[in-house]
């Protein structure tokens, strides 16, 4: 269920 | 000015964007974008190896299918599309 991609 | 909509075809072919660098982590790897400057978290070693390996394929799809786990196929495209509109992926 995670979020394969993060953005900063 | 507002910033380019980009659409993600699955059905084509990508390949990781001359402007970005990979470093790779324990969680995964991370990519900087050395022209927008964005750094982004790919959270799985799955999607590293993924990208990594797009330009080997005629289309997103078949690189999902040959380096990533059946059933995993569409949370993989979401996350292809996530790189794209970072502009970490581009076309070819």
């Amino acid at each position: 269920e995670e979020l394969l991609v993060e953005e900063v | 000015m507002p910033s380019a909509v980009h659409v993600f075809d699955a059905s084509s072919p990508w390949r990781l964007s001359n402007q970005v660098s990979l470093r790779d982590e324990a969680f995964g790897a991370l990519a900087y974008h050395h022209g927008n400057r964005r750094l982004v978290f790919l959270k799985s070693p799955e999607l590293v190896a993924l990208v990594r390996s797009l330009e080997e394929f005629a289309s997103a799809d078949e690189a999902i299918d040959a380096v990533v786990a059946s059933g995993q196929h569409q949370r993989y495209v979401q996350a292809l599309s996530s790189l794209l509109n970072s502009e970490i992926l581009c076309g070819r």
